[in-house]
């Protein structure tokens, strides 16, 4: 008798948590709704009408964006950090794809001293970056270009890419020289035709992980970059928000949410690789 | 072709005759010389594959590393041309009141990351684990964790602005006298930005607790349930315990991150109001970018390096550990 009320009691227990889960989760992601319904507001109806008050012209949000363009170029800010996203992630795969295959494939001396050469990258924080960065950018003419840019995002990503590749390549390190030397395929061939197909998985996840990181990014964006052509998206929405920001609050809301879409399409359409990628930046599985 | 190939043959004899005829040591020697750049190569092309990486990670990260410790030991403002002050910048940091107030507003946001977000973490973790439907749950609470910390700046700065969403939602249900301008006295606009991070931060640290009560034996709970231990028991004594790898992971992690705050404190505030809600990297950031103190900055970020170092590789060995078993 006690035990059957135990049992009813806790399941009754595991509804009520359940329950206020669902309120939790509710309330965590009302801000973003908050945000899409402010992005959709002319700026008097905004500061008129309740916040969740459903917005009287949908269509509004275009000119909020255009509006909020004019005013921070962030519209040549998603271009920007479009391509440096892109090239920049690809840059650093191969880059660390390459650099990781020399040191868990082939004949070199000291290779985890290598290693941990090029994963250092990861130990320091950004601030060490930066002074050194803008004088060597102004001196050498990459300040404000995109090249510049490119440059550096592709540095910065490389260390979290070698140290996952290196990983992989470990661990399948038998098979690919079993088939290479059944080739006679030289060591170019080897990383092109056998090695890389098989990091398929890696790749992606890298890919996936370091474009947003580098899309997210704000602080290098500040520093190394000025003009509305070479300023990228977080830098530009920046200028719009906060304390100090100028734009109205649907403009705020309208680029928040436009600098949102690229990554949370990402999110959706390879939640697996991202829900991976945090245990993997942690784990190192 | 293939540079550093085997000698052809056949081009050797579609060479003009003149050279054929004499043929003098010298040239036997050159003869040889592509077998043996190509010993050479086959030496050095490992190290090739090593090279875009190295210059890219040496060229500008340790580069600038070691190029930010020489600034410290300077005075410079990017002008004129920097002089050596030794331990003068350290001194100065150490003395000055801004500095003292923007290390202690980097301990709170340490502390506060710890509670908010790692200890709201694990707590969520093990709720959310004995529940149906945790998947789209997870999805909700992590959700804002895809968003740039710009982008919740952005959002946060809205809802604590002075008719922002708080603002209104307390006079709404009648408390209007918890209503107040949140980011302006210290050390409310610090605790307020933290709370901003921590909602981006909890989704992550929730789902590697989550992976890390996965890889608990279920034998070892049912034992433990068997022998009559309640939840609060099964959490303390059991399940505490053997999360411990992950959760070494994931303070380190947050205390790393804390120190390094600047993005969300810049956009929200930009330390202010009056220096009240600077963290050291906003207070490097200002005096390199703003005040053009160079070796102050520097100073500044050596010492946050200096902190930072000893978690991050603390964080390495850990990483490095479980990846090599």
């Amino acid at each position: 008798m006690i035990e059957k009320w135990a049992i009813r009691q806790r399941a009754l227990d595991r509804y009520l948590a359940l329950a206020l889960l669902c309120l939790f989760a509710i309330a965590w992601v009302t801000p973003l709704a908050i945000v899409a319904l402010s992005s959709m507001k002319t700026p008097r109806e905004q500061s008129q009408s309740g916040i969740l008050a459903l917005p009287e012209n949908a269509a509004m949000i275009l000119d909020n964006i255009a509006s909020a363009s004019e005013l921070s170029g962030i519209g040549n800010g998603i271009l920007s950090s479009l391509i440096y996203a892109f090239v920049g992630s690809v840059t650093a795969v191969i880059a660390a794809s390459s650099a990781a295959y020399s040191i868990a494939m082939l004949k070199i001396r000291f290779p985890f001293f290598w290693f941990l050469i090029i994963y250092s990258g990861t130990i320091f924080p950004f601030q060490m970056y930066l002074m050194p960065l803008f004088g060597l950018y102004q001196t050498v003419g990459l300040y404000d270009t995109r090249f510049g840019m490119l440059l550096f995002y592709s540095a910065i990503t490389v260390p979290f890419c070698i140290f996952v590749f290196r990983n992989y390549f470990i661990g399948m390190q038998g098979e690919v020289i079993e088939a290479a030397s059944l080739d006679g395929a030289s060591s170019f061939q080897t990383y092109l035709r056998i090695v890389l197909p098989m990091a398929k998985a890696p790749a992606l996840f890298l890919f996936v992980t370091q474009f947003s990181w580098i899309w997210n990014d704000f602080l290098f964006g500040q520093v190394l970059a000025k003009s509305d052509d070479v300023r990228p998206v977080m830098t530009s929405l920046a200028m719009l928000s906060g304390t100090y920001g100028k734009g109205s609050i649907p403009q705020q809301m309208a680029g928040a949410l436009t600098a949102s879409i690229p990554t949370l399409i990402l999110f959706f359409a390879l939640q697996k690789h991202f829900m991976q990628g945090i245990i993997l930046n942690t784990a190192g599985e | 072709m293939r540079a550093g190939g085997l000698p052809d043959t056949n081009q050797v004899s579609t060479e003009p005759l003149s050279d054929k005829v004499l043929v003098t040591p010298l040239d036997r020697a050159s003869l040889y010389a592509p077998t043996r750049a190509k010993a050479l190569f086959r030496k050095i092309e490992p190290y090739l594959y090593l090279l875009p990486a190295l210059l890219l990670v040496g060229g500008l990260l340790l580069y600038s590393v070691a190029h930010t410790l020489a600034i410290s030991f300077t005075d410079w403002d990017l002008i004129t041309p920097p002089r050596f002050v030794g331990l003068q910048n350290y001194i100065d940091a150490i003395r000055d009141p801004t500095f003292t107030r923007s290390f202690s507003n980097t301990l709170v946001w340490t502390g506060g990351s710890l509670l908010l977000p790692v200890g709201g973490g694990l707590l969520l973790a093990v709720i959310l684990e004995r529940i149906p439907g945790q998947r789209v749950l997870k999805t909700l609470i992590y959700l804002p964790a895809i968003l740039s910390t710009t982008v919740v700046a952005a959002i946060w700065s809205y809802v604590y602005t002075n008719n922002g969403v708080l603002n209104e939602t307390l006079r709404w249900v009648g408390l209007d006298a918890l209503a107040r301008p949140w980011l302006v006295w210290a050390p409310t606009n610090t605790l307020a930005m933290i709370v901003a991070a921590s909602w981006r931060a909890l989704g992550p640290s929730m789902v590697l607790f989550l992976v890390g009560l996965q890889t608990i034996p279920p034998e070892l709970i049912e034992a433990a349930k068997i022998d009559g231990a309640g939840e609060r028991l099964l959490f303390w004594r059991i399940k505490l315990p053997l999360l411990r790898p992950i959760t070494a992971i994931v303070v380190i992690m947050s205390v790393i991150g804390s120190f390094m705050t600047f993005d969300l404190v810049w956009v929200m505030t930009q330390g202010g109001p009056g220096r009240s809600s600077e963290t050291l990297a906003v207070t490097m950031y200002r005096q390199a970018f703003i005040m053009w103190r160079m070796g102050y900055a520097g100073a500044v970020a050596v010492i946050l390096s200096a902190i930072v170092i000893v978690f991050s590789i603390s964080y390495l060995r850990a990483t490095l550990k479980r990846s090599t078993l």
